[in-house]
């Protein structure tokens, strides 16, 4: 019941060991590129134009990343769009991921003289950071630091039947140790929820979770249309789904069965351990990086893959600092596209394993990738650009 | 899941099944530990859902022993039982 990890000096302890460079634009990537060993998040959402409601979520997607107990240190520029808002301004997100302990540096074009030199000086310190960085090393420690967000997509009826309640046996152990686990999709759960409501820890939350429900069934009727034509998706129905209902009741396998310990807005931090509800929209350019903002060390989507032809290939799903791993169980989707594929439980559609002994093979797959054995999808170059999940007007 | 088809809850009128099935073929479909058999009437692909039991226009159609929707018509036992037959009941903006 352990892992290999980073300790940092809050406590936390990292699955990898990554130097951030935030917010978005050209600095950032001009770094990222130059300087091995380091991330930047790519996305247009910078803030600019946007409600102060939307501007936080852009902060705490920003401070997030910097405080994942996958980053050892961070730069920060000046010269987003965002950064003249009091939310986005590069002092204040520097401040509270250094309230952590760890090493933050702000990197301002007006102090500096200009991109060029803001670059270069974001390059010698990324270098430096790598470097210093490089000298930790990996120590043992228990599951309770670990910190797992799944989402699952392209959903078949091998979803509901064998990947899900894998996952879910994965989340009950990981649980049971003390650590924290992560599901969402508000509308996903629509048809659902009142059996996860019951699992509410008390009567605040159970209210949180039918509100964010009710709220989407709301928006989802205000547009006068089934939402059959927008969730389930086409590659649902073609795969077997026939409703949003039957969607949802197999997606909630994946939050096992231990007490629901609270409802999070997207890239919010949880106060304790457990398992949380992110109340956050199905877009997998979106989702995975609010649970790394929210504290993640590993993420994953359980694949169905039925309806989806010719995709021998998966992209990079951005979570930006955590590694991301694919799991399916539906055999003709590993048989398409399986050295893509960390996980297969396809083993229970198949008669050869039940869900339990399957979700134990997952959690010593999430032991291995949390202790430094690389997911498929980190052999990869190439991730989709991120679309923050924000709700409110543009003006 | 040594079956071809299977039933989640003891209370659901549908089945998943576990491969592709040939219609005219005998499936065996497992409810918890009990075993039935039914002759497919038509192709099933693995994922989808067959009628377990005759179910009438307007009655509710069961798997998670939870409401997953609504027959849209008349559905026979061992028929395929999906979005032309099945009608959801949430989200449904088209009929408030």
């Amino acid at each position: 019941m352990s892992f290999l990890g980073y300790i940092r000096p809050d406590g936390s302890v990292g699955t990898r060991n990554h130097v951030l460079v935030i917010p978005q634009g050209l600095i950032s990537k001009s770094i990222s590129d130059f300087v091995v060993g380091t991330k930047t998040i790519q996305t247009v959402d910078h803030g600019s134009g946007r409600t102060a409601d939307d501007r936080e979520r852009v902060a705490r997607v920003l401070i997030g990343l910097g405080l994942n107990p996958n980053v050892d240190s961070v730069v920060v520029h000046a010269a987003s769009p965002g950064a003249g808002y009091p939310e986005l301004a590069a002092e204040r997100l520097a401040d509270e991921i250094a309230a952590s302990g760890k090493r933050v540096e702000v990197v301002d074009p007006v102090k500096e003289g200009g991109i060029y030199r803001a670059i270069a000086k974001g390059c010698q310190l990324a270098r430096m950071m790598v470097y210093e960085a490089s000298k930790l090393r990996r120590e043992e420690v228990g599951d309770e630091h670990l910190c797992v967000g799944v989402k699952c997509g392209y959903s078949d009826t091998t979803s509901g039947i064998a990947g899900n309640p894998a996952v879910g046996y994965l989340f009950d152990k990981i649980v049971n140790a003390g650590g924290t686990t992560f599901f969402g999709e508000t509308t996903e759960i629509i048809g659902a929820e009142q059996a996860m409501a019951k699992r509410a820890v008390n009567p605040e939350v159970a209210t949180a979770l039918l509100d964010a429900v009710a709220h989407r069934e709301y928006l989802a009727k205000s547009t006068g249309l089934d939402i059959r034509t927008i969730n389930p998706i086409p590659a649902n129905i073609k795969a077997g789904l026939s409703s949003l209902e039957e969607k949802s009741l197999g997606a909630v396998y994946k939050a096992g069965t231990t007490p629901l310990q609270g409802v999070l807005q997207y890239a919010e931090r949880p106060k304790g351990k457990g398992l949380y509800f992110v109340d956050n929209w199905m877009g997998a350019y979106s989702i995975f990086v609010g649970y790394a903002a929210a504290g993640a060390n590993l993420v994953m989507f359980q694949l169905g893959g039925g309806g989806m032809a010719g995709r021998d290939l998966l992209e990079g799903t951005p979570s930006v600092v955590t590694p991301f791993m694919w799991c399916t169980a539906n055999p003709q989707t590993y048989e398409m596209t399986g050295d893509n594929i960390d996980f297969y439980s396809g083993t229970v559609i198949e008669g050869k394993e039940d869900p339990e002994q399957a979700g134990e093979r997952l959690y010593q797959t999430v032991i291995d990738i949390a202790s430094g054995t690389l997911s498929r999808n980190e052999t990869m170059a190439y991730n989709e650009p991120i679309d923050l999940y924000l709700e409110g007007p543009r003006f | 899941m040594n079956h071809d088809a299977i039933v989640i809850k003891e209370s659901d009128n549908v089945a998943t099944a576990l491969h592709d099935l040939p219609y005219r073929q005998q499936a065996s479909v497992g409810i918890g530990d009990e075993t039935i058999t039914v002759m497919l009437v038509e192709d099933i692909e693995l994922g989808h859902k067959l009628a377990i039991r005759k179910i009438s226009r307007g009655q509710n159609i069961i798997k998670y022993g939870e409401i997953i929707g609504r027959a849209t018509g008349h559905i026979v036992k061992s028929t395929h039982t999906h979005v032309q037959n099945i009608e959801s009941l949430r989200g449904r903006g088209d009929m408030s």
